[in-house]
């Protein structure tokens, strides 16, 4: 691959930048749902994300879309207050995120946590709103309604008193993305809620977030599938350590910026060696690298 | 047995051991669910020296600076643990057995130590080794209620905190729950339960009163309420039965028959809890390969008689015995009783015959189109 | 001469510094092997479960000195390991659990065994946990005219057998321990392997139980090798000073004991508990205060990169007048004052940027945009 420090930074500036002058910056740009300056993480001092500046327009699906080790993950972990940067702000309307949590729902990783544990999928629902209650205080009545409603929501109101171990993998997702509607939120962050899952609760997952968006809510999604980006998002930002590309997805959606967000981890198929810069970040499966190449 | 809780001694031993059962019943759910076992096999060790410190401090074999003593050391060594793996390139089970050998280490220094000053204490700290309930005090029960009551109450009062640190501490976190600090209370928790039951169990068995009766209730129930309920049960009953049976028998160190009567808990749960049982799940493997046997008696009988164009075809019963071996029979029965099979004696001289009927050819399809093979 | 030998091997302080000595060697070597494979808390398990064996053999031969008692406590050792395993794999508790829930159990049984049939052999919990090291000398055997402390011969033929375990198969144990599943493709074994360590270990700790009981044995197994591996990153080396460790710990701990008059055994583990802190915060590589240098040196390099990859993205921006102004540096980075003149000075003095009068704007240098470069498309590397 040549080195050609100029074409690089021609595109870095090609890129759609929402943000129309440096004094509206001071105000923390309140329209937006999600705005990030200079945003640095690193992790047992190996840096992590580097300078990321990245604005979410309300009202839109957003894909977060990079390679294994790009900082996904990373970026909506400290987006949420799980990771200390090393520095930069992050405004979610024009808010830290401290003023605005019960304004923004979060779904993990299904694999961060043991399925095993004794509990019911109406009961983890219900935690989506264990924030909510407050101290000493447990769930009632309205609240195990509410989590009723959000399981039907994801077609799962039949599994409401089923053990989560019982439940497939998809099933499980569900759960979890009905734990999110529970808070709800304006801004959701979901973290891979398509991997692994069957094309039916893939078909609800796509289903339910356009109906969040047509209602005015923002989702910011990690996802992993470039050949659907396109046709389940409409905004789109692609990471690799830093934002190579952010927009609407059919003006950054091109061969050109997918390949410098790939472009390493295409030349490392073909050596088993890894460079992933975030150690903690959960390897997304060899499949995924397959299918970033396939896209191109 | 109503004579025997009348005994004074005997009652004190049993309540003690009922809320030493019930406190690490409780909170060993929790470390369960964490998978900090091993945690609270370190932490009991670590007590030893916290109970020697506790004895010099206090100038004595008073429970309380004892206990207190050993709680702190307990925390300290969970620190330890923590810097370790935090701050060097040792994993968690290094640090848990450093932690664990070097604490008891001190530990045994400080009991010689002790020993050489007092010869009248030492053989009262002996018992916290493997617990001895004939040691036993009204005063000490007072604690120990205290101690659990405390407990009980946090776990309590933090309930869905705890319940959603333990199963999604991200989501907690994003939640904005104190997740550091609930962390720390848990661990504290942990070392309380360990506390409660030195006395009883010792130091070295305490750690399996954690695990015990709450890996035995997990097997029985979906639910985090019924686990922690059924864990305090359990816990409670080994404590009382054993604590009872060391202190009836002669010589009978208390702790070992505690850890006997848990550990009869969890075997009886492991293999019998309805779903979770091993043993159903034994039964289950061994239907399911007999089923999967007579499918395939099933479906060469259908060959068979397919590759002789006759969907009558009859088999010879005593072919089929040598060829399957001695299952065959079973399985040819179980057909037949299903109706997929007849017998038929149709040439004398020749024995027994096994023929399809109309519904075991249509089976026999079905099931060479389930495996996606055409019938 | 051999008499000098003789009385010099007999007297009390030789036999049991020598003992303590070749216990740290013996457990440190199979210890190293169970660090690395992450296993360490199975010695926990290992030593405590092999009392069972010790008092079944006792109960079925009724002799208190048998060859038994060794192939007794490695089968109890192992059997503790596997059954710990198979109730991992079983689902129903997590393998951590399954530890947990299984040498207990054997533990109290033989220690109700030993209330309810052995009274009469006097093994009282003292001996059990933390053994009698101080009457090791007292019981001799006599090997080529030599009289020998027994203990000192027992461990000393298990530290053989150990060192030559590891001799042998050196190689194969180093890819189990870093990477079983290369291991076994490439057909090594890596169970039977693993379950020879086990019984090794076992057998370490049964030879050793004499002299230091159940729970110190698990200090001489795990924190020696410890240790090592907070000094080095080469297996040999590991060996070596955990065996160093063991040695000193014996040489060091004993006349501690004697001085303040307490366990002999217990203040040897303390010793080594204390070598295991030293290397904890001075080792050269791993210590605490190397990973603070270190860590520190990073974070100004870090913070150089943080300046170099800002100016960079903001290079051709129209707003880059306002980003790029040392003013930004503090507001944007969340750079106090002070760090932000250290980190600039820092680039200034590398050559990495240029400062422009008369607004302070600063520049990348070439040498600075190249560095950018690699920190943003490290794949770009190489060309």
């Amino acid at each position: 691959m040549s080195t050609d420090p100029d074409t690089s930074r021609q595109s870095n500036t090609q890129q759609p930048n929402t943000r129309q002058s440096g004094a509206a910056t001071n105000s923390h740009e309140p329209e937006l749902a999600l705005h990030i300056e200079d945003l640095t993480v690193s992790y047992h001092s190996k840096p992590v994300l580097w300078d990321i500046d990245l604005d979410v327009p309300p009202g839109v699906l957003a894909a977060i879309v990079g390679p294994n080790g790009a900082g996904k993950s990373t970026l909506i972990k400290t987006v949420l207050g799980l990771i200390r940067p090393a520095a930069g702000h992050i405004y979610i309307h024009g808010k830290t995120y401290r003023e605005q949590r019960r304004k923004v729902g979060y779904v993990p990783q299904r694999s961060s946590v043991d399925w095993d544990f004794p509990t019911t999928a109406l009961d983890v629902v219900t935690m989506g709103l264990y924030g909510q209650i407050g101290w000493l205080r447990r769930p009632g009545r309205r609240e195990r309604a509410r989590a009723e409603k959000a399981l039907e929501q994801v077609g799962m109101d039949a599994f409401a008193e089923r053990q989560i171990s019982q439940l497939s993998g998809g099933q499980q997702q569900r759960v979890f993305l009905a734990r999110a509607l529970v808070q709800d939120a304006d801004v959701y962050f979901m973290d891979e809620p398509m991997a692994g899952v069957d094309a039916t609760t893939e078909r609800t997952i796509i289903d339910l977030l356009k109906t969040l968006r047509s209602r005015g809510k923002t989702v910011i999604v990690v996802h992993h599938d470039l050949q659907t980006v396109a046709s389940y998002f409409d905004w789109m930002v692609l990471l690799n350590v830093r934002v190579i590309a952010q927009g609407r997805v059919d003006a950054v959606y091109t061969a050109e910026n997918l390949r410098r967000t790939y472009g390493g981890q295409i030349a490392l198929l073909e050596t088993p060696t890894t460079d992933a810069v975030a150690e903690e970040e959960q390897p997304d499966g060899p499949e995924q690298e397959v299918e970033g190449a396939r896209a191109l | 047995m109503l004579e025997l809780f009348s005994d004074f001694t005997l009652r004190n031993v049993a309540m003690g051991a009922a809320l030493l059962g019930i406190s690490s019943g409780v909170l060993g759910s929790f470390a369960l669910l964490r998978e900090q076992s091993l945690l609270g096999d370190t932490l009991s060790h670590a007590a030893l020296p916290g109970v020697c410190l506790g004895f010099l401090i206090a100038g004595g074999r008073n429970l309380l600076p004892i206990l207190l003593g050993a709680l702190v050391t307990g925390a300290l060594a969970a620190l330890f643990v923590l810097l370790l793996t935090r701050r060097s390139r040792l994993k968690n089970d290094a640090a848990l057995g450093i932690a664990l050998s070097l604490f008891f280490a001190v530990g045994t220094v400080l009991l010689t130590y002790i020993g050489n000053q007092n010869n009248a204490g030492q053989a009262g700290l002996d018992a916290f080794l493997f617990g001895q309930a004939a040691s036993i005090l009204p005063a000490d029960v007072a604690v120990m209620a205290v101690i659990t009551a405390l407990s009980l109450a946090l776990v309590l009062g933090f309930w869905k905190e705890f319940k959603l640190l333990s199963f999604d501490p991200g989501f907690a976190g994003s939640l904005g729950l104190p997740t550091l600090l609930l962390d720390i209370i848990m661990t504290v928790m942990i070392a309380l339960a360990i506390v409660i039951g030195l006395q009883l169990v010792g130091v070295v068995l305490m750690a399996a009163m954690v695990i015990a009766p709450a890996a035995a209730a997990r097997q029985w129930t979906r639910r985090l309420g019924a686990m922690v309920t059924l864990a305090a049960v359990f816990g409670a009953l080994s404590g009382v039965v054993g604590a009872v049976i060391s202190a009836l028998a002669t010589g009978l160190a208390t702790g070992p028959v505690i850890v006997l009567c848990a550990s009869v808990f969890v075997i009886v749960s492991l293999l019998f809890a309805p779903e979770r049982g091993l043993l159903w799940a034994a039964l289950r493997s061994v239907r399911q390969r007999r089923e999967l046997h007579s499918h395939q008696v099933l479906i060469d009988l259908y060959q068979l008689a397919d590759a002789h164009g006759n969907p009558q075809y009859p088999s010879e019963a005593g072919m089929m015995n040598l060829y399957y071996g001695t299952d065959a029979r079973r399985a040819l029965r179980k057909l037949a009783s299903k109706g997929y099979l007849v017998k038929t004696e149709h040439m004398r001289e020749e024995g027994p015959h096994w023929v399809l009927t109309d519904a075991g050819y249509e089976r026999a399809r079905e099931l060479l189109g389930e495996m996606g093979l055409a019938a | 001469m051999t008499a000098a030998l003789q009385s010099w091997l007999l007297s009390p302080d030789v036999g049991i510094v020598l003992v303590g000595a070749f216990v740290g060697v013996a457990s440190s070597l199979v210890g190293t092997f169970l660090v690395l494979r992450k296993s360490s808390m199975l010695s926990d398990a290992i030593s405590h479960a092999i009392l069972l064996g010790i008092v079944l053999v006792y109960l079925i031969t009724g002799n208190q000195y048998s060859p038994f008692f060794l192939v007794g406590s490695a089968l109890a050792g192992v059997a503790t390991v596997a059954l710990s395993e198979l109730l991992a794999r079983s689902r129903r508790v997590k393998s951590d659990a399954a530890i947990g829930l299984v040498y207990p159990l054997l533990f109290a049984v033989a220690v109700v065994l030993i209330n309810v049939y052995a009274r009469d052999v006097h093994i009282d919990a003292h001996a059990v946990l933390l053994g009698e090291i101080g009457f090791v000398w007292l019981d001799t055997t006599v090997v080529g005219g030599l009289e020998l402390p027994s203990s000192l011969l027992n461990i000393g033929i298990i530290t053989l057998v150990n060192l030559l375990f590891i001799v042998v198969f050196y190689k194969e144990l180093k890819l189990t321990s870093f990477d079983p599943a290369l291991a076994a493709a490439l057909g090594f074994a890596p169970g039977v392997l693993y379950y020879a360590l086990l019984g090794l270990t076992s057998l370490t700790a049964v030879t050793a139980f004499d002299a230091v009981g159940a729970v110190l044995l698990v200090a001489f197994v795990i924190i020696p090798p410890s240790t090592a591996y907070l000094l080095t990153d080469k297996l040999w080396r590991m060996l070596l000073y955990g065996a160093g460790v063991g040695v000193g710990s014996s040489l060091l701990g004993y006349p501690l004991a004697l001085a303040l008059d307490v366990s002999i055994g217990g203040m040897m583990a303390c010793v080594a508990g204390l070598f295991l802190v030293v290397a904890f915060l001075v080792s050269p590589r791993y210590g605490l205060i190397a990973q603070e240098i270190r860590r520190h040196q990073q974070q100004r390099k870090n913070a150089r990169r943080m300046l170099l990859v800002h100016l960079y993205s903001h290079e051709n921006d129209r707003e880059s007048l306002e980003e790029n102004a040392v003013t930004a540096m503090q507001t944007h980075l969340r750079w106090s004052p002070e760090r932000a003149r250290e980190v600039l000075m820092d680039s200034l003095e590398e050559q990495l940027v240029e400062k422009h009068r008369p607004d302070d704007r600063l520049t990348l240098t070439s040498k600075g945009r190249i560095l950018a470069q690699e920190v943003l498309e490290p794949w770009r590397r190489g060309g």
